[in-house]
């Protein structure tokens, strides 16, 4: 039921008040309920209207009033009560109340309430304006009448809760006292209590003035009536009346009984019941409750020792209610009474913070902690009051005795407690560092205490922290009032330059390294702080440890290191510029480091990935590409400076891959950077376009023309770097500058025409370079990558040639037919889809080219080989995915023709053609916005829905064992691709042929179909699967049914796959995806279902956890973790 | 309240985390990049001293919200891998911490849990850091008195407490 249980007993009750006894009785009011049947007063509310203005009725409208009144008796329906109110807003309410009199005056009491019952309904229901003043005064005195009659009460209630809106000053007090003299809530149900509470909040909302005039006539009733209260609906508007009276009535003598209708119900403990139709929940309540609590200052003395004794004996959440009423309390108790009890709340406070139960309430206690030093506190601001005496002053030194054992782990809280202090006002805050911080820097000058270092830094930049947060409220207080923000100097100005010192030096003792950078981002992060010379120093002596760091090859403290400086460049960017970066660049190695040098070239890994990351601001960058680009030219076409010196190579000339590594990590390096800057939207990105990528362009065109076998810049993979970097820049330009450059590049690789986008000092125009023919070398082909790059990024209104067509045409033939490699294929594949995507409108001859021809002769005629079957595939992929991704109207013909070449005798092409149906679903780099190609809102959704139906037919029917196959094939690949909700509803169709894919021999498969089922587990999670191992949840409120009918089987199966019998074919990404599944598994289905599983799966993990590869027994070891907590 | 044995423990700084061992690969490799991942050679990484360490780092200490690690309890210099046996040394905070036998027991169910059953693990107080020490190695080394204890519902529960986040392996929690 709904019940409220009233909390303790009155405040001090056993105790010394005298007082209280009064309020303990008020619980047994007595019924005086002397019921007389007092009928003639109905009479009268006809009479009255006689005497008024309305007299002239006509038969008519009596009868149709009659007419309603008598159905309405029999039915009880509700149009006739619409039917009524259409008629009192008419202005014919007499008519009405004529018709009910016998009703209203019967002497049967079912007919006497149901009379009442109906002129309430109708009244409650009217619109405000629909009764005039006078029917106001008649009906409020008729129903205050009526509230004597126990058959009429409730109804009366009900006619009486409507009027406060409107009724005159007088009817206000008439209902007011009439309900105070003729109602007995102990005699009501919830509902009808509802209504009184109603009443009086009606009464307060509009006529506040006349309540408090009545002054004690109102209050102290009220109070009665109010007392014992239980139900949570109820409460809620007692509290709220209850806060009024407290804020703005004068409610000086009813403290106490106030206190003893409020403070009964603290702390709450209502639980709302399971599909509570109200809503209302236990919070609600709370604030309520507390708004009362906190609202006037004389329950001070009666509230704290409550709050206190709450506080001890609590529980969580009651530990918590009573901290937020603490803090809502102690601005409204005042000072006098703050100060008085500061020890006591001082002590028990101190309790929640030193030996929290968790950290919602250590948070909730330090948010109490700082209202009351702020209550008891904030008048010393006027003086400069160097001297804080009274709470501060002792909890300081308390907290500063306990910071005498920093490692500790009471300094921990202690510390919590400084830096609450510090945010509170500005002279608490000056006080606590005053004695904090010397005392920090004492202990860290203390030779005694070396080994206590670092936990006093790390206390020392908690400190810090709480400071410049404390500044930053500071002056954005200030700035609201006025504009000298500059004027306030930040709190810890006084200490500035002992921190700087002891940070700097304890950034140089590898001991401490840590926990001083987390001290100086504090400090550096502090806005006013520092000068500009001291961020100097700061980054210098930084570089000094970053350095060191490289030494010694380990990455731990880079990473904070460079949050310091990115922190000091997003204000200071020069002093990172002139120092950091010529530092890092000039510890990088001029020549690659031979294969053998680990160390060293985990050395200039990391210093690049320091570059990277620094980088990102313009001026840096622009620092970072004039310090690699002569590197990158020295290094890609192998003529490295080593060899006119004396020296011979230390290993044999021919292992050119170390310096291909070296050459794609400095490239990387650029794109990382360039990247960055792209997602950050920077507009210098395009500046490149005229600097870095001719010189890119050229030395690529130059490795490959005159370079030999071993040039590095020959690469694949540094090749595929260079292309990103093109790619990133020619996105950021403009359509005007890309199609000056497209201009340039389309009859560079077309028609040999390279030196136009190459710099000078590289490529002549003498050189003869044509990848697209059939007696280019290799390596010049392999440039195809950087034709991509320079083509896949340019605007659709960007023209490649005069004739699109025919230049679409060109690429596929002559870059197919010579193709050696499958990424020289794949980006001639790229550019085609790009173009077909960009340039549809352009394409009709090539698109009917394709389809009438192109198909028959390439893909389905088995006399053009395997290869090239398959190469053809995946060309028709890609011109099938350009038009898809713009919802073409032309895809869906495309998309049939792969359909039929699944059931080919030569099964890799009927496998090539099924897995295309992921690459067309799939996002891939080439199809997207930023490559500004024309892609449709959901297409890969709508795509997916209007195969899958085909794909799931086909993998069911048995009937030819090839297209199943390929058809299975197609549906694993296309899942994959997509997200788990375009494929949500169709899960119970899933799952069997998803569980029958994991048996497929093809590892990618396997691992592929693995994921798909991770994904739909995790999705049908509460929360998605990003927790790690911990607890599992309870499982949702709605587990798939068809996943819960299939767990079994599935762990099971799935288990053969996380550690599968020697000699199985197997992969670490099938046996992580098999572990992650098996581990998400138990979260998803209920235990009662799968419980059977449960010996099996844990035996089964056990052999995982012997897996030879730590990654996978990492993942095992959780999955086992899991499911060893698994239980019902 | 229970008696707690050391009120004021001694926290200490964690132990850097497990260095990846990437430094063969000649390549930089872009965690951005999918193809990554690809597997190459079936290389098999044993089980050591680091890997155990990083399974009972993350473990409560029963009477504080700190890790064995942050406690200093548990090291991975005091853990040896030889073959198929496992050899944990622990050093309880206090000589007189009646909570050795609870830290042992949890450290026992983890590894019982997380290591293949080929291994013999024994689990042993630091030689003089506790005084009763002899009766503590015996009842953590023996079997049945284990089996006994993870018979007891009140002792699993306060075990479990101990190991929920045990998979954080020496990662900061989560708020």
């Amino acid at each position: 039921m709904f019940w409220l249980g009233i909390q303790g007993q009155c405040p001090g009750q056993g105790g010394k008040g005298q007082g209280n006894a009064v309020a303990c009785q008020s619980h047994r009011f007595l019924v005086s309920a002397s019921y007389q049947y007092t009928i003639h007063a109905c009479g009268s509310l006809s009479d009255h209207w006689r005497e008024g203005s309305l007299k002239n009725i006509s038969q008519g409208t009596m009868a149709s009033a009659e007419r309603l009144v008598t159905t309405w008796m029999a039915s009880g329906r509700d149009e006739e009560v619409a039917e009524a109110v259409t008629e009192v807003s008419d202005g014919r309410l007499l008519g009405l109340v004529k018709a009910l009199g016998t009703y209203l005056t019967s002497e049967e009491d079912a007919l006497r309430t149901k009379g009442v019952d109906f002129l309430a309904t109708v009244i409650s229901s009217c619109p405000p304006n629909a009764l005039n003043r006078q029917s106001v005064k008649v009906l409020t005195a008729f129903f205050c009448d009526k509230l004597d009659d126990t058959e009429t009460i409730v109804p009366a209630l009900k006619g009486l809760a409507s009027l406060p809106p409107i009724c005159a000053q007088g009817d206000a007090l008439v209902i007011v006292n009439a309900v105070f003299k003729h109602v007995n809530m102990r005699a009501l149900v919830q509902s009808v209590r509802f209504l009184v509470f109603s009443i009086i909040d009606g009464l307060i909302a509009h006529h506040r003035e006349t309540l408090k005039e009545m002054k004690r006539a109102f209050i102290a009733p009220y109070i009665a009536l109010a007392d014992g209260e239980k139900d949570p609906r109820n409460l809620l508007v007692a509290f709220a009346i209850a806060r009024v009276i407290l804020i703005e009535f004068d409610p000086a003598e009813h403290i106490e009984a106030l206190s003893n209708i409020l403070f009964c119900y603290f702390p709450i403990t209502f639980r709302p019941p399971p599909n509570d139709p109200y809503g209302i929940s236990a919070d609600d309540l709370r604030v309520a409750l507390r708004q009362c609590l906190c609202a006037h200052p004389a329950f001070g003395p009666l509230a704290i020792p409550i709050f206190l004794e709450k506080l001890a004996a609590g529980s969580p959440t009651i530990k918590r209610d009573t901290l937020d009423a603490l803090t809502a309390c102690f601005p409204v108790y005042g000072r006098a009474l703050a100060r008085m009890e500061a020890r006591k709340l001082w002590n028990a406070i101190k309790l929640e913070i030193f030996q929290p139960i968790d950290p919602t309430t250590e948070a909730a206690a330090l948010l109490t902690l700082q209202a009351l030093v702020v209550t008891i506190h904030a008048a010393d601001d006027d003086g400069d009051a160097e001297e804080v005496k009274g709470l501060a002053h002792d909890a300081c030194e308390e907290c500063i005795g306990i910071l005498r054992e920093p490692e500790k782990s009471m300094a921990k809280p202690a510390i919590k407690v400084l830096c609450a202090f510090v945010a509170t006002t500005p002279s608490v805050a000056r006080y606590t560092l005053a004695h904090a911080v010397p005392h920090l820097l004492k202990l860290l000058a203390d030779p005694n205490e070396v080994p206590t270092r670092h936990p006093v830094l790390l206390l020392l930049s908690d400190l810090i922290a709480a400071a410049r947060e404390a500044g930053k409220a500071d002056s954005n207080v200030i700035s609201e009032s006025s504009n000298d923000i500059s004027e306030s100097a930040p709190p810890l100005a006084p200490y500035k330059d002992a921190v700087l010192g002891a940070l700097v030096s304890g950034v140089a003792a590898p001991a401490t390294t840590r926990a001083a950078l987390a001290g100086l981002t504090g400090l550096v992060s502090t806005p006013r702080l520092l000068s500009d010379a001291e961020l100097g120093f700061v980054v210098l002596k930084v570089n000094e440890v970053l350095e060191r760091c490289f030494e010694e090859g380990g990455a731990d403290d880079s990473n904070a290191i460079l949050k310091l400086l990115m922190t000091i460049s997003s204000t200071a960017p020069t002093h990172v510029r002139d120092l950091t970066l010529p530092m890092l660049l000039r510890a990088l190695p001029a020549s690659a480091p031979p294969r053998a040098a680990d160390a060293e070239r985990t050395r200039y890994q990391h210093v690049l990935s320091a570059l990277s990351t620094l980088s990102t601001p313009p001026p840096l960058c622009e620092t970072l590409v004039a310090g690699l680009v002569p590197l990158i030219g020295a290094l890609a076409l192998g003529d490295s400076p080593q060899e006119d010196s004396a020296m011979p190579p230390p290993q044999d000339a021919d292992d050119s891959e170390p310096a291909a590594a070296y050459l794609h990590a400095l490239l990387a390096t650029l794109r990382r950077t360039l990247a960055g800057k792209v997602d950050d939207g920077h507009a210098d990105v395009a500046g490149y376009a005229d600097t870095l990528v001719p010189v890119l362009y050229g030395l690529a065109v130059r490795a490959a023309l005159h370079g030999h076998a071993g040039t590095p810049m020959r690469e694949p993979r540094v090749l595929g770097v260079v292309g990103e970097i093109v790619g990133l820049v020619v996105q950021s330009l403009g359509p005007a500058r890309q199609q000056t450059f497209a201009a340039a590049l389309v009859p560079a690789f077309l028609e040999g025409k390279i030196a136009a986008i190459c710099a000078a000092e590289h490529v002549s125009s003498d050189d003869r370079f044509l990848p697209f023919t059939a007696d280019a070398p290799p390596a010049v082909r392999n440039l195809l990558v950087l034709f991509e790059a320079g083509v896949v990024p340019l605007d659709p209104t960007v023209a490649l040639s005069a004739d699109t067509s025919a230049c679409a045409e060109a690429v596929l033939e002559r870059g197919l037919a010579h193709a050696e490699t499958a990424r020289q294929a794949e980006a001639v594949c790229r550019v085609v889809g790009s173009i077909v995507n960009k340039h549809v409108d352009e394409l009709a001859p090539f698109l009917e080219h394709k389809e009438m021809t192109y198909w028959a002769e390439r893909v389905a005629d088995p006399t053009s080989g395997p290869v090239r079957r398959r190469e053809a595939i995946r060309a028709w992929t890609w011109i099938c995915k350009g038009l898809l991704v713009r919802n073409h109207p032309r895809a869906g013909a495309f998309v049939e023709r792969l359909f039929s070449v699944f059931g080919d005798a030569d099964k890799a092409v009927g496998a090539e053609a099924a897995k295309a149906f992921g690459e067309l679903a799939a996002a891939d780099g080439v199809l997207t916005k930023r490559n500004k190609a024309v892609v449709k809102f959901l297409w890969a959704q709508k795509f997916a829905s209007g195969i899958l139906p085909r794909l799931m037919g086909g993998a069911r029917d048995g009937s030819d064992p090839a297209q199943q196959h390929a058809h299975l094939i197609a549906l694993t690949a296309l899942l994959k691709a997509i997200p788990h909700a375009a494929y949500a509803h169709e899960m119970a169709q899933l799952l069997p042929l998803l569980m029958r894919a994991l048996q497929l021999p093809d590892a990618q498969i396997r691992s592929g179909v693995l994921e798909t089922l991770l994904a739909s587990v995790s999705a049908s999670l509460p929360t998605s699967g990003s927790a790690p191992a911990s607890t599992p949840l309870p499982p949702s409120s709605s587990p798939s049914p068809a996943l819960a009918e299939h767990a079994p089987a599935l762990a099971r199966q799935v288990l053969a796959h996380a550690a599968p019998p020697k000699d199985a074919p197997t992969s670490v990404r099938t046996r992580l995806a098999a572990l992650r599944l098996l581990a998400a598994l138990p979260a998803a289905v209920r235990y009662a279902v799968l419980h059977p599983a449960r010996p099996a799966v844990l035996r089964g993990l056990a052999a995982a956890l012997d897996d030879p590869r730590r990654a996978v027994r990492r993942e095992a070891v959780d999955a086992r973790e899991i499911w060893f907590k698994y239980t019902g | 309240m229970v008696e707690i044995f050391n009120p004021n423990p001694t926290i200490f700084a964690p132990v850097k985390p497990l260095k990846c061992s990437k430094t063969d690969s000649l390549w930089v490799s872009d965690p951005s990049d999918p193809r990554a991942d690809g597997d190459e050679a079936e290389s098999e990484e044993l089980i050591d001293q680091d890997e155990i360490f990083d399974l009972i780092r993350s473990i409560y200490d029963p009477e504080h919200p700190n890790t064995l690690e942050e406690l200093r309890v548990v090291s991975a210099p005091q853990i040896t891998v030889s073959g198929n046996r496992v050899m944990v040394e622990f050093t309880p905070t206090v000589p007189h911490c009646g909570m050795s036998t609870l830290i042992g027991l949890s450290i026992r169910v983890r590894l019982l849990r997380a290591l293949p059953s080929r291994f013999k693990i024994d689990i042993t107080l630091k030689p003089g850091s506790h005084q009763s020490e002899l009766a503590v190695n015996k009842q953590l080394n023996d079997k049945e008195r284990v089996a006994a204890a993870l018979e007891n519902p009140v002792l699993v529960q306060t075990l479990e407490q101990s190991l929920v986040n045990a998979s954080l392996r020496g990662q900061p929690a989560e708020d």
